[in-house]
């Protein structure tokens, strides 16, 4: 009742096995020419990553190769089989074959079975944490900024970074560890979820309100010198792309110095309150206690700001003029502490205060 | 089911072609097969009430983890792990009126299972009284179930008041709600018979009410001891 | 052939024809009013993705006015997508299919069927009118406590509130249709319709309403929580009151992984029955396929924790471990399609075409999940673009192409009129290119770093002219769907007359008119296998 494929003429096949074979030629050109890097991580910064990019690599050779094994399938079956006018009678009504399908239900279980325990074993090397790790960081993060606390082997803060991005101009800003040392995170969160993000570490973890997350790395010591971008990579409401910090890998005499100066500027006595005008400002549940100040034009001015949100959220006072332009940028205060901002003379106007942190929180600062 | 498929047979067709030389088609009528599963089984009506029933147990289901959950993360703000949380422990009596509540609920699944036997050898007399009362007993459970919850509201005890609170409401709301549904469906059930739609042979809406009424009772055991005892 | 196309059955109403679609319980116009409400969420889904598209064109911020409304737009867009547009657009195709399959003249319950679809119009307004009151739920489609709680920079206002809602509603639509589509695949089969003789489009339904019946319930339990917590004052999921931000997880993926299924295995069953009649040649493995259809939904309810393994408090390898074996059945069903395709006689028909779509994007969803089922690589991976590229080659690739090809395979049916050939596989290729234009580059910007739902993007990351890329690609699919609405338009007023049986159909319907009588059937042929109108048309010879 019907005649065999194979009896067919030829074109079709020559055809069909052209195009498979440019197709399959066409993916190999892409990696060997380098243009398939990019389907690849970026470059691992940590021992860990270098973990993680191992088992990525066999993952996706496993993936490309099943790929291009199926995809070649399906074109050579498109291409190979079309119904043509001359098909009168019906192929071969194949239903099945037991030894192919029990073949192609054991290889793929055979590959994911080794995929699991590959990715197990490694899974074990980068969710490790050790008891005594060189570095202990406390990281937090608030809607929506970050802020890192360096701790001593006992688990007590020595100083706290609140510049979370590492400024170029500066040198100021990020959080700085120690390449080739083991560094251990814990994460908290005061207000909803977050997620520790830094690329080239190849990997992330969640900040959990009202559960404490803990990770280690070790940046290789050739990376000294690098910043790091990061990133909040959970949805926490409408800051959530602003939630940018750096990792800045030093070497550890470097990183020692670095946090002296941290600490130095921790414990520096808080600037003694400015003569001249003094204005009181707090924030409470990420808002102003009031939406408009008023100060004399062309003489310097002084706010006595107090946070009274919870720690962990941070606010500051800055001033733009009503062209956008900020005229005023201070730094950011942690809740439950204050600070004396002091600002230049501005000429009379009217401005705009504002959290830098916090797109709601503005009020109105008239200068006349 | 209104006859709206009164069509002219004449024009149908079965759309093959004429090779088919042995297959005869078989007579099938639309209508038979609304009407009544030929090859006999469970019927419709209770296949499906099985199957909501399943859904209502995946969603109790869900509640039930959220309370163990909360329970097991419970921490008061003395940092005490207990449950019930101290300034609750003694408001959750289990030998008071919620006991009176429980019995008067176990038993209207007696009574109710009383009427289905009565409705399956045709005494509607006694299904109609059996059912009666199971009516009434459904209601008094709803309405000792809400003076309950005011002497409870009375002692302190609300959803806002922690998570002991918010979820012994929660549990025993949305079981109090499934009751309410019950209810109606037994009063629906109850007008019926009283109209005299119920037989031996044509009872399914009753069976289905009451594996409804009887899932409700269940769960409301279960409710009761994981709240008052566990 | 001896084909005489049925006029439509003459209503003996007396009403007009509006009234007649508004009070119908016929599963048939039940089924196509699923389908036409569907797609118009489909649009209004599309129309959002396009907003966030534009957006994200071009670092900074300068189409929105800011990223509230950002947030709003990707929040309402996964929603509708997935609630209101791929779900009740497949239970639609299965409403209308799968009694005329199993040679039944209606659902079980046909008044329980039409309650279903109205609930889902009501629900997709409730979720729309959100716009217009103040604003609607931006936590997105996961809707996270304590984001989605209320409070200051979480989620404020009704908006959340009618997402909950909304979402309860459209849930109850589900399950009472999938205890119907139960209920009449058990009890409403023809004689010798035997459960191993139904199509495999009945079998995915089947499945798919199991996955519905027991896990939709779970996530109305967690939306009325939530609910609770936002406005009776509860504290299931804020921590700082005694709940668990954890807790909110797993209760909604228990429900939402399953639901992936409850997306993708009826575009599965619609692909099995195209793949066999355009072949001319049986699907290979019909019971394994059945097997594995099965596998999956069973596996589906024990993978949730998949979703969270960056959470910190899952146990991974256990989740990790069942997430990989999930690709095993899922493998079966790949390689039975191909060798359905294999030695057949192809047609190139824009349903076949649409299936053939669907195998190359789905296989690359396929291998691109099992990435993230790798925990030290999902660490990598997890809320980048990577993971809004799997998705989207899984639902897009894999759900939209799977409705298409059931949307030109039963327009016929539906209406009695063939869609225009040409004007469909235009729709093909704009909405092939386009769809890889848009996904592809988002694995690269998953890799680089990108994570999902942010407003903006340093201009410096390296991310613009990928993100552009993807832009273009979004307006292409937009273009894709013009011509087919324009060929919908033209072909219900020109089509080509179908007949009953214009593909040389398997399965029944193709053994009634086209469109269907009310109760479909007046004769059924005999069902001595899973073809029964290839039986009737070839006689055993063809076996």
């Amino acid at each position: 009742m019907s005649t065999s494929p194979r009896k067919r003429p030829a074109p079709d096949a020559l055809v069909a096995g052209l195009v498979v074979a440019i197709l399959v030629a066409l993916v190999g050109a892409v990696f060997l020419s380098g243009w398939g890097a990019s389907l690849y991580p970026p470059q691992a910064a940590t021992s860990e990553a270098r973990n993680v990019r191992g088992l990525y690599d066999i993952v996706f050779a496993f993936g490309l190769a099943i790929f291009v094994v199926v995809e070649a399938l399906i074109i050579w079956s498109v291409l190979r089989y079309r119904r043509k006018s001359s098909d009168t009678s019906l192929p071969v009504q194949t239903h099945g074959n037991n030894t192919v399908e029990i073949i192609w239900t054991l290889i793929p279980t055979a590959i994911v079975l080794f995929l699991f325990v590959i990715s197990w074993q490694s899974l074990n090397r980068v969710n490790a944490v050790s008891a005594s790790p060189d570095i202990r960081i406390h990281a937090i993060a608030g809607q929506f900024q970050w802020q890192f606390e360096y701790l001593d082997a006992s688990g007590s803060k020595v100083a706290t970074q609140l510049v979370p991005v590492y400024d170029v101009d500066t040198g100021e800003g990020g959080m700085a560890v120690p390449a080739g040392k083991s560094v251990q995170v814990t994460l908290d969160s005061p207000d909803v979820i977050h997620a520790f993000y830094v690329p080239r570490f190849l990997f992330k973890r969640d900040v959990v309100p009202g559960q404490t997350n803990r990770f280690e790395f070790t940046v290789d010591a050739s990376e000294a010198g690098q910043v790091f971008r990061g990133q909040c990579a959970e949805l926490c409401g409408t800051g959530h792309r602003r939630m940018l910090f750096s990792v800045i890998a030093l070497t550890p005499a470097d990183y020692d110095t670095w946090l002296k100066a941290l600490i130095v500027k921790a414990n520096a006595t808080p600037a003694p309150a400015p003569s001249g005008t003094v204005l009181t400002l707090s924030a409470l549940n990420i808002q102003y206690d009031t939406a408009a100040l008023e100060v004399p034009a062309d003489a310097p001015f002084a706010i006595s700001f107090t946070n009274q949100d919870p720690s962990g959220v941070t606010h500051d006072v800055d001033v733009r003029d009503s062209s956008g332009t900020v005229v005023a940028n201070q730094e950011v205060v942690n809740g439950g502490s204050s600070a004396n901002y002091v600002y230049d003379p501005l000429p009379a106007g009217t401005y705009t205060f504002f959290c830098s942190i916090h797109a709601n929180m503005t009020g109105t600062l008239t200068v006349k | 089911m209104p006859a709206t498929g009164g069509r002219d047979t004449e024009g149908a067709l079965i759309n093959v072609t004429a090779d088919t030389h042995a297959l005869t088609p078989i007579e099938h009528s639309p209508m038979a097969s609304l009407a009544h599963d030929v090859r006999g089984g469970i019927s419709n009506p209770i296949l499906g009430m099985i199957l909501f029933i399943t859904s209502e147990v995946m969603f109790f289901a869900g509640l039930f983890a959220a309370y163990f959950s909360t329970r097991a993360n419970f921490v008061d703000v003395n940092g005490v792990k207990e449950w019930p949380p101290q300034e609750f422990a003694s408001i959750l009596n289990p030998f008071s009126l919620i006991l009176v509540a429980t019995v008067i609920l176990i038993v209207s699944s007696v009574t109710l299972q009383m009427a289905i036997w009565a409705i399956r050898r045709d005494d509607r007399r006694g299904f109609l009284r059996n059912m009666a009362v199971t009516f009434i007993l459904g209601i008094t459970f709803l309405l000792l179930q809400a003076y309950d919850y005011s002497l409870l509201f009375h002692e302190g005890l609300t959803m806002g008041s922690g998570p002991f609170g918010t979820t012994y409401f929660t549990l025993t709301g949305f079981h109090g709600a499934h009751v309410f549904g019950g209810v109606i469906m037994l009063g629906v059930v109850l007008y019926r018979g009283m109209s005299g739609q119920f037989s031996s042979r044509h009872h399914d809406a009753v069976e289905a009410a009451s594996l409804y009424w009887h899932f409700v009772d269940v769960v409301w055991i279960i409710l009761f001891s994981i709240l008052y005892f566990l | 052939m001896a084909t005489h196309a049925l006029t439509p059955a003459t209503s003996t109403y007396s009403r007009g024809r509006l009234y007649e679609w508004l009070t119908t319980t016929d599963h048939k116009k039940i089924g196509i009013m699923y389908v036409i409400n569907s797609f118009v969420f489909f649009l209004i889904g599309g129309i959002l993705a396009l907003v966030v598209r534009t957006e994200l064109a071009q670092p900074g911020l300068q189409f929105l006015a800011d990223e509230h409304v950002y947030n709003e737009m990707f929040t309402m867009h996964a929603t509708i997508m997935i609630f209101v547009f791929v779900i009740p657009m497949l239970a639609g195709l299965g409403n209308y299919i799968v009694p005329l399959m199993i040679g039944a003249p209606d659902m079980a319950f046909p008044r329980i069927n039409a309650l279903s679809l109205w609930m889902l119009p009501l629900g997709g307004l409730l979720l729309i009118s959100s716009f217009f009151t103040g604003g609607t739920a931006a936590a997105g489609w996961t809707s996270y406590p304590p984001l989605s709680l209320d409070g200051p920079l979480k989620s404020p206002g009704s908006g959340q509130d009618l997402w909950i809602v909304s979402l309860i509603l459209i849930g109850t639509s589900s399950i009472l249709g999938g205890i119907n589509f139960l209920v009449t695949i058990f009890k409403m089969r023809a004689p010798g319709m035997t459960l191993f003789r139904m199509p495999i489009m009945v079998w995915t339904v089947l499945v798919t309403s199991v996955l519905v019946v027991m896990a939709t319930p779970v996530i109305t339990s967690a939306l009325v929580m939530l609910f609770i917590d936002r406005n009776y004052g509860g504290h299931f999921f804020d921590p700082f009151g005694g709940g668990s931000a954890i807790l909110y997880q797993n209760i909604f993926w228990f429900y939402s992984h399953p639901a992936v299924y409850v997306m993708i295995l009826p575009a599965m069953g619609v692909i099995s029955e195209v793949l066999p009649v355009f072949s001319r040649k049986p699907l290979f493995g019909y019971k394994a396929f059945i097997f594995a259809t099965a596998a999956i939904g069973a596996l589906g309810f024990s993978v949730w924790a998949h979703h969270m393994f960056t959470t910190g408090s899952v146990f991974l390898p256990f989740f990790s471990l069942l997430t990989f074996l999930i690709a095993v059945p899922t493998g079966v069903k790949m390689f039975n399609w191909v060798f359905t395709m294999f030695r057949g006689q192809l047609s190139l028909s824009t349903p076949l075409v649409f299936a053939i779509g669907f195998l190359t994007m789905f296989l690359i969803g396929g291998i691109n999940g099992a990435f993230s089922a790798s925990v030290p690589v999902d660490f990598a991976l997890h809320d980048t673009y990577w993971v809004v590229a799997h998705i989207h080659y899984v639902l897009f690739g894999g759900s939209v192409f799977g409705i298409f090809a059931g949307l030109y395979y039963w327009f016929p049916k539906m209406t009695g009129r063939m869609l225009d050939e040409g004007l469909g596989k235009l729709h093909f290729v704009l909405m092939f290119i386009g769809f890889n234009l848009t996904f592809f580059p988002m694995h690269q910007l998953g890799l680089e770093g990108m994570p999902r739902r942010i407003a903006d993007y340093a201009s410096d990351a390296g991310w613009n002219d990928l993100n552009l890329l993807a832009t273009v690609g979004g307006f292409t699919i937009a273009a894709s769907i013009l011509p087919f609405i324009w060929n919908v338009f033209i072909s219900l007023r020109n089509g080509k007359i179908a007949g009953d049986d214009p593909w040389e159909g398997n399965t029944l319907e193709w053994a009634t008119s086209s469109p269907p009588p009310p109760y479909n059937f007046d004769h059924l042929p005999e069902i001595r296998s899973e073809r029964p109108v290839f039986d009737a048309r070839h006689g055993r010879s063809g076996h």
